[in-house]
């Protein structure tokens, strides 16, 4: 794997989502997990289908998260 | 006009087809608006990439709408007339067209990223700025394949 093009910033925590790059966009980040946690827990496609899309859209982009 | 056989009450097409799920169609455009709203991002050159983006996709939904911000801040129909070849047209800066160079990438083959693509836009935005454009870009080719997929399009006046 290669190095991460833009470092965490310095005070991020272990989370392996605001711990990450985006952690330095804090307001961004808090409205995508907003959306994401609505997707997730609020929708009505069957979980099973939802999470199939995910991996295979991250295989597809080669991401490892 | 969307092929969905059922669409939800509203005063335009994204509204008819994203409010069949309201409340995801509300966090969206939390979202969405972030960027302009909390200005992450120069909003001429945000709204660059929107449309360089929905160019690419041909998606005539986004296409057809222009942010009030970026026009507000000088951007104008003359320099958006040229955003389809932007690589020959003078009226770019150094930062709009690594940014451009990326978003094009990003659409294309967002693995396929190169380091000299990434370099320049890092050197021009900061981290900061760099992590909202890539965000940015999420939301855009996001929208522009969520409008295709739907036929999401603009009504006829």
């Amino acid at each position: 794997m290669s190095a991460a093009r833009i470092l965490p910033p310095a005070d991020a925590g272990s989370d392996p989502i605001s711990g990450s790059a985006l952690g330095h966009q804090p307001e961004s980040l808090a409205a995508f997990m907003k959306l994401y946690g609505t997707l997730w827990s609020h929708g009505i496609l069957d979980h099973s289908t939802k999470e199939m899309a995910r991996i295979r859209n991250a295989r597809t982009l080669d991401c490892g998260v | 006009m969307t092929w969905l056989p059922e669409t939800a009450p509203g005063a335009n097409p994204l509204e008819r087809v994203f409010g069949l799920r309201p409340n995801l169609f509300e966090a969206w455009r939390g979202f969405a608006q972030i960027f302009w709203e909390k200005r992450l991002l120069d909003p001429v050159l945000l709204e660059l990439v929107r449309l360089r983006v929905a160019q690419m996709h041909e998606a005539r939904f986004p296409l057809a709408s222009r942010r009030p911000e970026a026009r507000a801040a000088g951007l104008d129909e003359a320099k958006l007339a040229e955003l389809e070849h932007w690589w020959r047209s003078p009226s770019f800066t150094e930062a709009e067209r690594a940014c451009l160079r990326f978003a094009e990438q990003f659409v294309l083959d967002a693995k396929g990223m190169s380091d000299e693509q990434a370099r320049p836009v890092i050197a021009a935005l900061g981290a900061k700025g760099a992590v909202a454009l890539v965000e940015a870009l999420a939301i855009f080719d996001g929208f522009g394949r969520f409008c295709r997929m739907l036929e999401i399009e603009p009504e006829d006046r």
